[in-house]
């Protein structure tokens, strides 16, 4: 679909590669394209505006702290076995 | 405990594997064990002692692996959360990838990519180990690379939000978001975890999740857009309580 107005590239191809835009995974020529598109197209600006901002809400409320005890064991089984290492190199 | 008994089935053998004789590895032609397999596209060794570097004690070894690997403990908790969706799971999962890492740490090989390295042992433990024990049924993703191909011709954003619903979520609570990230398929999912709050490129997100870069695209592109409505339906929500209310 497009939103009628004319573009080098049409909305749906603009649309479908968003996603890669926005994961710095598009080459240099698509991503100036791309931004070309966004600057003259409302409605494709709109969409990557919501995506931009749905990944930005994914990154910013998934960080959480591993629980002090969990780490403790992490820590306790490390050092457990590296003694255990030193047990056999000593031996 | 579901940990210590997985631990102990595998401890022995890999203790055996990595005790030092002369300094040097012995048990080099056992099968890798899960995750270890290298990060990067060379088809170098993975052996590291071999060069002429003095070779590392076990000692060392463990302390260099408390230094680099601990480090992402707080993330790979996250993401463990993410998978198991409960607490207690992602305990469990985080210390028995933790376990399994370092008992591998002699097959990382210094230089690649750590972070990811890890992800790959969480994300094989996860599916080996947790997804069968979880009672929902398993979410196998039936989609196909064309699938969002053929999608792909489409259309605006439909949702036609208002100013004070995109205001609603960008002040969405965290509680929101995951519990939208939590309702989509385990796939989905992860492919959005792996690279909205880790930054991972397609390539890595390809490895870690064992699959081929256009089964990643195909995932974040079903996954976001699913969570795009998940999270405007939300907003919306929010947005005329918030109206409702009249003032704030």
């Amino acid at each position: 679909m497009s939103c009628g107005n004319p573009h080098t590239r049409d909305c749906s191809e603009i649309l479908a590669n968003l996603y890669l835009f926005l994961d710095n995974e598009a080459d240099a020529a698509s991503c100036a394209e791309i931004r070309q598109h966004l600057v003259e197209c409302a409605p494709c600006l709109a969409t990557y505006d919501l995506d931009r901002l749905v990944k930005d809400l994914v990154a910013r409320s998934c960080c959480e702290l591993a629980p002090t005890p969990l780490r403790q064991r992490v820590v306790t089984y490390i050092r457990g076995v590296q003694i255990t290492f030193t047990h056999v190199e000593q031996g | 405990m579901l940990v210590t008994a997985s631990l102990r089935a595998w401890l022995p053998w890999d203790t055996a594997a990595t005790q030092a004789v002369g300094g040097r590895e012995v048990g080099a032609r056992r099968p890798p064990p899960v995750g270890s397999a290298p990060m990067t596209d060379s088809g170098e060794q993975t052996t590291t002692t071999d060069s002429g570097v003095v070779p590392e004690t076990g000692e060392q070894r463990a302390e260099r692996f408390e230094r680099d690997a601990l480090p992402f403990l707080d993330q790979l908790y996250s993401a463990g959360m993410r998978m198991t969706r409960n607490p207690a799971d992602a305990e469990d999962l985080v210390q028995e990838t933790y376990a399994k890492a370092f008992n591998a740490f002699h097959q990382f090989r210094p230089g690649t990519n750590l972070k990811a390295w890890l992800y790959r042992i969480l994300t094989n433990t996860y599916i080996n180990s947790y997804r069968k024990k979880q009672r929902q049924p398993a979410q196998q993703m039936t989609e196909e690379i064309e699938d969002w191909q053929l999608a792909a011709a489409e259309a605006h954003t439909s949702s036609g939000l208002k100013s004070a619903e995109v205001e609603a979520l960008e002040h969405l609570p965290d509680s929101d978001v995951k519990a939208a990230l939590a309702s989509l398929s385990e796939d989905f999912r992860l492919a959005v975890y792996l690279a909205d709050v880790e930054g991972f490129p397609y390539k890595d997100i390809a490895e870690i999740m064992g699959t081929p870069i256009g089964t990643v695209m195909s995932r974040l592109h079903r996954g976001r857009r699913q969570l795009r409505e998940l999270l405007s339906d939300y907003a919306r929500d929010r947005g005329m309580a918030a109206s409702g209310a009249g003032e704030r």
